[in-house]
């Protein structure tokens, strides 16, 4: 099909005017309108509570079309205004209609004092009436009002497309950019300063002081949500050798996380079983059990493609659960209500309290799971896992051993959740069978995946992203997990590789730089060979 | 292998600790299930076959199908139809078969929507993209479309308005075994319904000139472009068909079973993929025959085993453990070819 | 001991399809044999019996005096045998010098424990790792594109790539699958040439496939020659010019009778070129 700015300007402003209907039709409207009320308070450019509420509105409803013309136009290289204007009016015109018809629809169905909220929860009264710019007995108004500020901001949009991409100026930006980091980097001192030792200490001390202050100056809450990502990134690492290093996609990750947790309160709880080992004897048997299971989840299945792989760990996972949160096991498990008063770690004697002490120690572990992983990462063992993401048959024949191979990532892959399970378990002093859902093994798939797979730091900015994200956004925590699912979908389609894509080791620089021998003529790439 | 069998013959002919007429129940429930596994299973399956990928998102099209009837019914039920006789009758009761007809178009439309426009957007950009991607997308999808369910209709469970000819819990009441057995109007209503829809899709596939290209298409994509067929057309009506399948479950369902929400897609989604699989990845038969049998086995499989009902979904998830370790081709599915080297 | 590699009688099945025939072949020691014959003639089925990819139903493969058939592909790589790839294989999102250092693989002493730890063996092995993946690189010219990813790498790059990494192994016995299909004339004089080195400088017994019969004929101390899975001819590539079982798999029967035609009239044209 070929794509005339008619033909654009359709598809975006249908795609727009659905948009519109789902976003009113999941309260997600009066959610926005709230938080843009909030912002703009905040920014004291007027107040827009109370009467002025409607304002909230018309941001909004220009906004969605703001991006509807900016999808319309940014299709193809503007080379006309008028190509641009077209886009932009298309697609405000179609989406504006059809704004205007639901307005004029949910309008009338209010009229006719149907109840929408039976059917549709989130459409409640506040919703329709805000939805409808408050005005009362009037369908005319509001629709038109739709109509007319979707046109408008979709006609911005394009332009604004087409300022952004034809505009040079966007080119010159990078390109100073560029330039100016490059001779930075190269001014002399600047080399000096990294290359000598004692920056290095001195940047290693900072970043321990922040790691070391930070948390003592921020709330219980935030301590919390700090020590939340920390235990996602260790599970997000972990994963991460898994389905990142040696391509294996497993599905059911939530199940090692759960024997890590599950053994770590078994052990430690007083029921059921009255064990009652402290903090520091539980947590490495927690590890090591869930290290074992996964090599015992790994040995019958290692022969499965990438999609059976998936799905078979999938119902491990939820076997798992259900297991967990079983009456009939209850007596082994502890059953639905979960297991309570676990140990907390006591160093030299006292025991931890406050968040404070959980984010140091969580802080610790993922410095310790870094290491680890960076070590093997650069070693034959990661190559050989790499090897065998990318073609396991050959791999095999260049003498890998592919199964011991496989089982040694989801051990220890395994093992960093029992670590990320049992420090969660801890820190609740609870764990239960609601803890060990597949929403978790989804969440931490998509921090690998959005973070960038086979990445460490893509990994630790994957759950900053996907955890730390949301709770600053708390107003959104309805639509998050929608937008995982779209964020998801998106990302593998504009960007499969992640927001900080691994890079590969510059293992000839290295070398060359060890021997100092000179660099060959042309950067690497350039010369024929 | 030993034990199951002479685990079966305790069962049912020593202990007696379930009388004929239960088994029965059991069995036909088990069937009635099946038939709705089935339908969806071949909705995968047809996927599959095609793309090589698993549809994640499948359960929830059949979750979106499920809410159209029920919006259908609930529409249906809202216009009056008043008469003489009967001031209070609705139209779902006037014209049940008609209503019936309507609520399975509706769902089935619903669904086909949704399946279009699922592979539009999420599956046909990454067509070319390494195994992983496209499934990464699916579960995106899923996930996507589960939530979209639970903020557009909310988490509370929604009742299906049946027509009151087929009310559920009513039905015929046969003799077995000296106890009374009830065969709902409803179930016998959806098996019905599953195999004819599963005759037709066979025969869809087997003798149209479009299930000819879909068998190409599936074979080898790049010679069947060659021979003149277009491959995106096909794709895009493999998944509508695919959809137009689960839409019908997802109604047989809330009429079979009443209760529907948002989450009502995953476990059949995951339960109809066992089937798929079991039955052989792939194979339109294996689908079949794979979900007619899962069904089954989840119905009578805790009361053989001795082992409590709760954890019926444990047995269905470690069937697909186990068939997937053992026998990855499933029951009637050709070995998955090596790659070439 | 004297062939480094013998088959007797090997034999591999698919189903009804017999693709390998009861196939004997003895290779000398620092041999360079050539595999030809008609496409789907068993030659690639024939190489991964030996490789280990496929086990033979029947027969065995005797590499320097001890079998080999139906071992694992990674014994094999260990037990110094290596090859290359119809449709290059590489691991395409590792970078060149990456690539070779997994063909390193079966030579590294340490395992993942001491790589965590840092123990002074697995220093070592990395650092020697690293200096021989950069001597295999020079040796194939790829100096310079270590830190390429190999899937950027232009084709003939990609195919010199794919030895190097086969080089790693230390092998004794190196098959390559086709080594010079999709060359022009230069390309594949070059790779012909490199062929020869890496028997004349590094000592490797060579099996090759090859399609190109200027470079079977001008490289190569034996031929066999399959035809539908059997072996139907054996020799020097003057031998092999001259069968007639070989020209009639090739062009169909009858066809003996024109190539004599033809060979008569080239040898009192012009001298062959070796």
């Amino acid at each position: 099909m070929k794509s005339t700015p008619v033909r654009n300007g359709i598809n975006a402003g249908i795609v727009f005017g659905i948009l519109v209907i789902f976003s009113s039709l999941t309260g997600f409207t009066l959610t926005a309108t709230k938080m843009i009320g909030n912002a703009v308070n905040t920014m004291k450019l007027m107040k827009t509570t109370g009467a002025m509420a409607w304002v909230n509105l018309v941001i909004f409803v220009i906004l969605l079309g703001f991006f509807a013309g900016w999808m319309a136009a940014k299709r193809r290289d503007p080379d006309k205004i008028s190509d641009a204007l077209i886009s932009g009016l298309v697609a405000g015109v179609i989406a504006g209609i059809i704004a205007a018809a639901y307005a004029f629809l949910i309008g009338s169905l209010d009229a006719a004092k149907v109840n929408l909220r039976n059917y549709l929860p989130y459409m409640s009264k506040d919703a329709i009436k805000q939805f409808l710019f408050l005005k009362k007995n009037d369908l005319i108004t509001p629709a038109l009002m739709h109509f007319g500020y979707t046109i408008g901001g979709s006609l911005l949009g394009a332009m604004f497309a087409r300022w952004i991409v034809r505009g040079k100026w966007r080119l010159n930006i990078n390109q100073k950019f560029v330039e100016g980091s490059t001779s930075l980097a190269s001014l002399p001192w600047v080399v000096n300063l990294r290359n000598s030792a004692y920056f290095r200490y001195i940047a290693l001390g900072l970043v321990f002081l922040a790691l070391f202050f930070i948390p003592r100056s921020l709330s219980s809450y935030w301590n919390y949500i700090i020590g939340l990502v920390g235990i996602y990134v260790l599970m997000g690492l972990g994963l991460n050798i898994i389905v990142g290093y040696s391509g294996q996609l497993v599905l059911g990750y939530v199940a090692f996380f759960a024997m890590g947790a599950y053994s770590f309160a078994l052990l430690t709880a007083p029921e059921p079983h009255h064990i009652m080992l402290t903090f520091w004897q539980a947590l490495p048997l927690s590890v090591l059990l869930a290290a074992l299971t996964g090599v015992l989840l790994g040995l019958p299945l290692l022969n499965l493609r990438g999609d059976y792989l998936a799905i078979v760990t999938l119902g491990f996972g939820e076997i798992i659960r259900i297991l967990l949160k079983s009456d009939i096991l209850a007596f082994f498990t502890g059953g639905p209500k979960g297991l309570r008063q676990l140990a907390q770690p006591k160093l030299f004697g006292k025991p931890f309290h406050g968040d404070v002490e959980y984010v140091y120690l969580i802080t610790l572990a993922v410095i310790l799971v870094i290491f680890v992983t960076q070590r093997l990462k650069n070693s034959h063992s990661g190559r050989g896992w790499e090897s065998i993401r990318e073609d396991q048959t050959v791999s095999q024949a260049m003498g890998v051993n592919t199964y011991s191979s496989k089982l040694l990532a989801l051990a220890i892959g395994a093992g960093f959740a029992g670590l990320a399970g049992a420090l969660f378990a801890s820190r609740n002093l609870f764990t239960g069978p609601e803890d060990h859902v597949l929403m978790v093994s989804i969440n931490v798939l998509c921090l690998v995946i959005v973070g960038g797979m086979g990445s460490i730091p893509g990994v630790i900015l994957g759950a900053f992203v996907l955890k730390g994200l949301p709770e600053l956004l708390r107003d959104l925590e309805l639509y998050r997990m929608l937008a995982f699912g779209a964020l998801l979908v998106v990302m593998m389609i504009i960007r499969p590789e992640g927001l900080w894509p691994s890079s590969r080791p510059k293992l000839e620089n290295q070398f060359l730089e060890i021997n100092n021998s000179p660099q060959p003529t042309g950067e690497s790439g350039e010369k024929a060979g | 292998m030993i034990w199951l069998i002479s685990r079966l013959y305790t069962v049912f002919f020593v202990e007696q600790v379930y009388g004929p007429d239960t088994w029965m129940r059991l069995a036909v429930s088990g069937l009635i299930l099946g038939g709705m596994y089935a339908v969806i299973a071949i909705g995968y399956t047809l996927v599959y076959g095609i793309l090589l990928m698993i549809n994640f998102a499948h359960g929830e099209v059949m979750m979106l199908g499920a809410f159209g009837g029920y919006f259908a019914f609930e529409a249906l039920e809202a216009i009056s139809a008043k008469s003489v006789e009967n001031p209070k009758l609705n139209f779902l009761n006037a014209q049940p078969l008609l209503s019936v007809f309507i609520a399975f178009l509706t769902g089935m439309l619903v669904s086909a929507t949704v399946g279009y426009f699922l592979e539009k957007i999420a599956y046909r950009p990454l067509r070319n993209a390494p195994r992983l991607v496209p499934l990464i997308s699916a579960i995106g999808a899923s996930t996507f479309l589960q939530n979209s369910g639970q903020l557009l209709f909310g988490p509370q469970r929604r009742d299906y308005a049946n027509p009151d000819i087929l009310t559920r819990g009513t039905g015929w009441i046969i003799n077995v075994g000296g106890s009374k057995v009830m065969l709902t109007y409803t179930g016998v209503f959806s098996f019905a319904l599953s195999i004819i829809l599963m005759v037709g899709l066979y025969l869809v596939v087997q003798r149209t000139k479009l299930g000819r290209a879909m068998r190409a298409v599936s074979q080898d994509k790049k010679t069947a472009a060659l021979m003149g067929i277009d491959v995106d057309d096909i794709i895009s009506k493999t998944f509508v068909i695919s959809g137009v399948l689960a839409g019908a479950a997802g109604v047989m369902w809330g009429i079979h079973n009443g209760l529907i929400n948002f989450y009502t897609g995953f476990i059949p989604g995951i339960k109809a993929f066992t089937s798929a699989v079991l039955g052989g990845i792939g194979n339109i038969p294996g689908a079949m025959l794979g979900g007619i049998f899962l069904g089954v086995i989840e119905a009578i499989g805790p009361a053989i085993l001795g082992i409590d009902f709760q954890l019926k979904d444990v047995l269905a998830f470690s069937i697909l453990v186990l068939v997937l370790m053992f026998r990855p081709s499933g029951i009637l599915g050709e070995a998955l070819t090596e790659e070439k080297i | 001991m004297e062939n480094i590699l013998e088959t007797h009688r090997v034999s591999k099945f698919f189903g009804g399809l017999t693709a390998v025939d009861t196939v004997d072949l003895q290779v000398p020691e620092k041999n360079i044999t050539s595999i030809i014959g008609p496409n789907g003639a068993g030659k690639t089925t024939f190489f991964n019996c030996v490789s280990g990819f496929y086990s033979p139903e029947e027969g065995d493969i005797i590499f320097m005096g001890k079998p080999i058939q139906g071992l694992p592909t990674n014994e094999i790589a260990r037990r110094h045998i290596s090859r290359t790839y119809q449709n290059i294989r590489l691991f395409g999102n590792m970078t060149a010098l990456e690539n070779i250092l997994v063909g390193e693989h079966p030579r590294m002493q340490s395992n993942w424990l001491e790589a965590i730890v840092g123990t002074p063996r697995f220093r070592n092995d990395e650092k020697n790792g690293l200096a021989e993946a950069m001597r295999l690189l020079k040796f194939v010219g790829l100096e310079g594109l270590g830190d390429s990813l190999a899937r950027n790498l232009p084709y003939g790059a990609q195919r010199r790539l794919e030895i190097a990494r086969a080089l790693g192994n230390g092998p004794k016995l190196l098959l390559l699958d086709e080594p010079t299909a999709g060359m022009n004339p230069q390309e594949t004089e070059e790779m012909t040439l490199f062929i020869r080195s890496l028997r004349d400088q590094l000592g490797i017994t060579i099996i090759l496939i090859e399609h190109d019969m200027q470079v079977v004929m001008g490289i190569s101390d034996q031929i066999a020659v399959l035809d539908y899975g059997k072996k139907i001819a054996e020799g020097t590539p003057a031998e092999i010019q001259s069968n007639e079982r070989v020209i009639e798999a090739y062009l169909g029967p009858g066809a003996d009778k024109l190539s004599e035609k033809f060979r008569r009239k080239k040898k009192s044209h012009e001298p062959q070129n070796a």
